[in-house]
């Protein structure tokens, strides 16, 4: 009997259950779904307010405690993860454009992030709100966005973009988004790491309490990957941030000043 | 030792000699040079509270009295605002500061800045640490 109630527990464990125990639970909409409305910062796991919980020296923080850790870039995947399982020519393409990456950086051209690049980092909140029939996902980083509705047919006509078209459903409490659509002008997840209009997004996000959202994200492009390639991530409640204007093009010298650099004989790529 | 000082002692080769793989809007290492690391005292100039990044100049006197007009990045306007800058407020054209940072790597009077202290003794982050953009310690893929 006890071995069957130990049995029950790590089986409850195992599904992901008890994860709804953390300081607080999920909350639902009226149709009982989880209700992921909030402003949220990627690459991170601290809980707490945004001041709260971006403390520390790397991008972004205050410096006020010199040993709180960072948050993830939108330049690198995520730490100690998978890395990219490009096919052996795109994968000497994904290092040529590393060792361009001031110039081909698509976010240096204010250009969108594109997806999961821009839900995967740090330095900009993103903020969900979520109705009975869509999610609107607005980004601060070159303040795009996506209008997401829940269980809904493509359009036949879908135009190429930096975002992609989504659709929405329910599996349980996870939400998972699908994308296609996209156009081939962003990168994925770490510098250099080019796709196709091939790319086919699978998004499943996880309230498991009420500061902390589970993001997986798998990444499939036949053009250029040899198999799927999954990353996960986490976003955290960022409770009273607002999000702000970012207009990139008002002031972006960058791009002349690379190109200036590049004719004067600068070396870009890494020693 | 008093304990700002303290403080300030434990910052220094954290912001300074840091090569964290962490990420602004474009490649650090394109731009400036980490092994130039800078540190001047001047008079701020003009501001430019601006998109994707800000900016402010620094008029920069020699030993021999030559003053020399530097430029500085920083944050953008989010970032600085969520950390505390406030515009016209924080600083302003006429305040003395001292900013550390690197130097562009074309060697000019052009620089990142890191870390300013204010004209009252007040240290705050103005950019990210050396190393942002960069990609990390490796690129994404291991070419096979």
């Amino acid at each position: 009997m006890r071995a069957l109630v130990i049995a029950a527990v790590i089986a409850v464990a195992a599904s992901g259950i008890v994860s709804a125990q953390g300081p607080g639970s999920v909350p639902r909409t009226a149709e009982g779904k989880p209700d992921l409305t909030g402003v949220w910062q990627g690459g991170s796991t601290q809980r707490g307010t945004w001041e709260e919980a971006n403390r520390g020296v790397g991008v972004g923080g205050s410096g006020v405690d010199p040993s709180a850790p960072t948050v993830l870039s939108s330049n690198d995947r995520p730490e100690g993860r998978e890395a990219a399982p490009y096919q052996p020519w795109a994968a000497k393409k994904v290092v040529e454009a590393y060792n361009r990456r001031g110039i081909d950086d698509p976010t240096g051209l204010c250009l969108p992030a594109g997806i999961p690049r821009i839900v995967m980092l740090g330095l900009f909140p993103q903020q969900f709100v979520q109705t009975r029939d869509q999610i609107v996902m607005l980004y601060e980083y070159m303040n795009v966005f996506r209008v997401i509705p829940f269980n809904a047919k493509r359009p036949d006509d879908i135009i190429p973009s930096y975002m992609g078209n989504s659709v929405a459903q329910w599996e349980g409490d996870t939400l998972v988004i699908d994308v296609i659509g996209f156009n081939d002008k962003t990168w994925l997840a770490g510098t250099g790491t080019f796709h196709t209009d091939a790319l086919h997004i699978t998004e499943r996000y996880t309230r498991v309490d009420r500061d902390q959202i589970n993001y997986e994200v798998t990444i499939e492009d036949p053009n250029v990957l040899t198999r799927p390639w999954t990353l996960r991530s986490t976003l955290m409640l960022r409770e009273g941030t607002r999000l702000q204007e970012m207009v990139c093009a008002e002031n972006n010298i960058d791009p002349d000043r690379y190109e200036k650099l590049l004719n004067e004989g600068v070396k870009f790529t890494r020693d | 030792m008093p304990w700002r000082a303290i403080r300030v002692s434990l910052l220094i080769p954290v912001l300074m000699g840091s090569s964290a793989p962490l990420s602004a809007h474009h490649s650090f290492g394109a731009e400036y040079d980490v092994s130039k690391p800078i540190t001047l005292t001047g008079v701020v100039t003009k501001v430019e509270w601006t998109n994707p990044h800000t900016h402010f100049y620094l008029d920069v006197a020699d030993a021999a009295g030559k003053v020399t007009n530097w430029k500085f990045e920083g944050y953008n306007l989010a970032v600085l605002y969520r950390i505390g800058w406030k515009k016209d407020t924080t600083f302003k054209p006429g305040d003395r500061i001292t900013v550390s940072g690197w130097q562009a790597r074309d060697g000019g009077a052009w620089g990142h800045s890191r870390q300013i202290t204010l004209p009252d003794g007040k240290k705050m982050f103005f950019g990210p640490p050396a190393g942002t953009g960069d990609g990390g310690a490796a690129p994404a893929v291991e070419v096979p």
